[in-house]
């Protein structure tokens, strides 16, 4: 039998002394982290303290960090874990309050479901049906994978916005206001795409880093759900903020020479329409990176951000034709999927 | 002479010039022959396909699809343009995409086949120029220097999509590196996780103390400077420290290097023609530390 060296991540509220603790364990094949945990506690120290509950990756109690990154205690294996680490290192979830060594208070983290108000609102005008609200295989295959989260926390614990900013909604309850905005039985899309587009700790807060992604233990996908509801967002018109303005104007560079237009970018963001209005906050935005550029000139950085480097000539023009076919595909679709709707309606009885 | 298919991405040819010029002479030191893809497109940066998925696959399929015609592995140098290259390839797997997307492509004679590879210069450092040849290159091993390596998200994570089991020197590919040209490394929680760039302009508070504290954690741990893949991540370390430092309200005076720039030093090659004049973080008492 192989013997394995943890070191945990303690915290004793009575006291205030957060320190870490080595323990050694004797570990057969296929042992979990959780397993062992379970050794330290039943045969050392019983007053290590974390919470479990399954043991089958489905309750979602067990996740904490393991070599730094969250994940489901009970299904990762100790071998797998040192070779990530060894000792391995065991420690809460991070971006939330510790109560005592693994144990986090959730709070933060389950309120923000409630903010994204992640429950099914049905039709109010239709009658309830017979049995159960119906949804098509087709439509679900599409989003199902947002419908597999178990509530562990794991990306919440990992998201490197959450981390500074205790409004971001955060992964989880993001991935399932998407997992609403998809289901074709609710009716609140719209207002959905609009608060998720509009709310400060919104979608568009998110960095795009792949840290849920990478800790999620079921495959959610969280940042692949942020990213559709972006462009859901955008497509039902919720375009009066930041992040659509920063998306049109990197577009728009591209399209003209094939390559990003760190020129005007800034501009674009904060938006010339907003600037030509005289919008105050746009116009202090536009000062606060007066700092940055000339910075930039120092450093003879400007100089070649405003030579403007593009794809050449040949690689424009195919850039701008592939451009051009893209969004007459795009118009030749929406033409089928407002045919679709209308067809859809009809058979529904319309509403 | 190893060949590639070279693409520089935006920022290299735009705010951060020094990367892209280091990178060509540390390519010729090595004896690398790049061939630049000047018609190519932006990746996008995953911020295309914010609104426009299928535009920003579309692109990256051009982009790989002259890596393939031409028959040369790709190389990029930037943690981004790697990540939303390879991010591209795993969708087109799906034949079915692959045909729709390749639909934009046939006009210019191109085909996307799905044998492109893209790998960034640190990767290829380390699997085709190999730690014997650069170290019989090293002049100047950079002993006296503490690196702390910042990898920019998309060198790191998804796993999926980056073959680490098959090349399991890529899962701390900097470390290596640092090491091999002799410095020691400096470790710090915020070395794989986001520089803030991406948000800078749609929450700058944000954006900025992301930076700020991984700054604040590298300095406090003793590291002369960060290295980085990412030219992204460079803006916000770099070019956006002052801010940052007045975020989080503290001192940081750290130099951020470009991983070529880092070779180019312990080959011996001269500053200047490093770009290591055209930083924001003042480079010169870095490199007085090493003698350069």
């Amino acid at each position: 039998m192989a013997q394995q060296e943890f070191t945990i991540q303690r915290y004793n509220p009575d006291t205030d002394e957060s320190y870490e603790e080595s323990f050694t364990v004797d570990v057969q094949p296929g042992q979990t982290v959780l397993d062992s945990l379970n050794a330290i506690k039943w045969e050392q120290d019983g007053t290590l303290s974390f919470r479990m509950s399954c043991r089958h990756a489905i309750c979602g109690s067990c996740a904490m960090k393991v070599n730094g990154q969250s994940m489901l205690s009970c299904q990762t294996q100790v071998d797998a874990a040192a070779e990530r680490g060894d000792p391995i290192h065991v420690g809460p979830q991070g971006n939330q309050h510790v109560i005592k060594d693994l144990v986090v208070d959730v709070e933060k983290f389950l309120h923000q479901f409630e903010r994204a108000e992640t429950w099914l609102e049905p039709y109010e005008d239709q009658e309830p049906p017979e049995k159960e609200y119906r949804q098509n295989v087709e439509e679900f295959d599409h989003w199902s994978h947002a419908s597999t989260c178990i509530h562990c926390g794991a990306c919440y614990s990992d998201c490197t916005v959450a981390a500074v900013d205790e409004n971001f909604l955060g992964p989880a309850a993001l991935a399932k206001a998407y997992r609403f905005v998809m289901d074709s039985r609710d009716a609140k899309r719209d207002e959905r795409l609009k608060f998720l587009a509009e709310e400060e700790g919104g979608i568009w807060d998110c960095t795009r880093c792949y840290m849920c992604v990478q800790a999620c233990p079921k495959d959610v996908l969280p940042m692949d759900a942020i990213m559709e509801l972006r462009t859901l967002a955008i497509e039902a018109g919720h375009t009066n903020n930041h992040g659509t303005r920063h998306h049109k104007g990197f577009t728009s560079g591209v399209r003209k020479r094939g390559r990003l237009d760190e020129m005007m970018l800034p501009v674009q963001s904060v938006g010339i329409g907003r600037l030509l209005t005289g919008n105050i906050g746009a116009h202090k935005e536009m000062m606060d990176y007066t700092p940055g550029a000339i910075r930039l000139l120092k450093s003879r950085k400007l100089l070649t951000i405003a030579q403007r480097h593009g794809a050449n000539a040949e690689g424009r023009e195919q850039i701008e034709r592939i451009f051009d076919e893209v969004e007459a595909e795009k118009h030749h679709h929406n033409v089928d999927a407002d045919a679709f709707g209308a067809e859809f309606e009809t058979a529904l009885g319309g509403h | 002479m190893s060949k590639y298919a070279f693409w520089p991405g935006c920022v290299a040819r735009g705010a951060a010039p020094e990367l892209y010029t280091s990178t060509l002479a540390v390519a010729e030191h090595l004896g690398m022959d790049l061939v630049e893809l000047e018609a190519a497109a932006c990746t996008g940066a995953g911020i295309i396909s914010d609104g426009e998925p299928y535009l920003q696959d579309v692109l990256n399929a051009r982009t790989m699809a002259m890596s393939e015609q031409m028959d040369l592995p790709l190389m990029d140098i930037c943690s981004t343009c790697v990540g939303v290259h390879r991010l591209a390839a795993e969708k087109f797997r799906e034949v079915d995409y692959r045909i729709r997307i390749n639909h934009h492509l046939a006009p210019e004679g191109l085909e996307y086949r799905g044998t492109a590879d893209p790998r960034h210069l640190l990767w290829i450092l380390l699997e085709d120029v190999g730690i014997d040849k650069i170290n019989s290159l090293v002049k100047k091993p950079l002993d006296e220097l503490n690196l702390g390596p910042f990898y920019g998200c998309y060198l790191v994570r998804p796993e999926r999509t980056l073959d680490f089991d098959e090349n399991p020197t890529r899962r701390n590919s900097l470390e290596q590196l640092i090491e091999i040209l002799g410095a020691t490394t400096v470790t710090y929680d915020g070395m794989t996780k986001c520089c803030g760039f991406p948000i800078l302009t749609t929450n700058k508070k944000n954006s900025l103390t992301m930076a700020g504290t991984h700054l604040d954690e590298a300095q406090s741990k003793g590291a002369d400077a960060l290295v980085t893949p990412c030219p992204l991540c460079h803006l916000n370390l770099d070019a956006q420290q002052p801010d940052a430092a007045k975020v989080i309200d503290r001192n940081l005076n750290l130099p951020i290097l470009h991983v070529p720039q880092l070779l180019g030093l312990a080959m011996g090659l001269a500053p200047e023609k490093l770009g290591l004049t055209r930083h924001v973080v003042d480079t010169n008492r870095l490199l007085n530390k090493i003698g350069a």
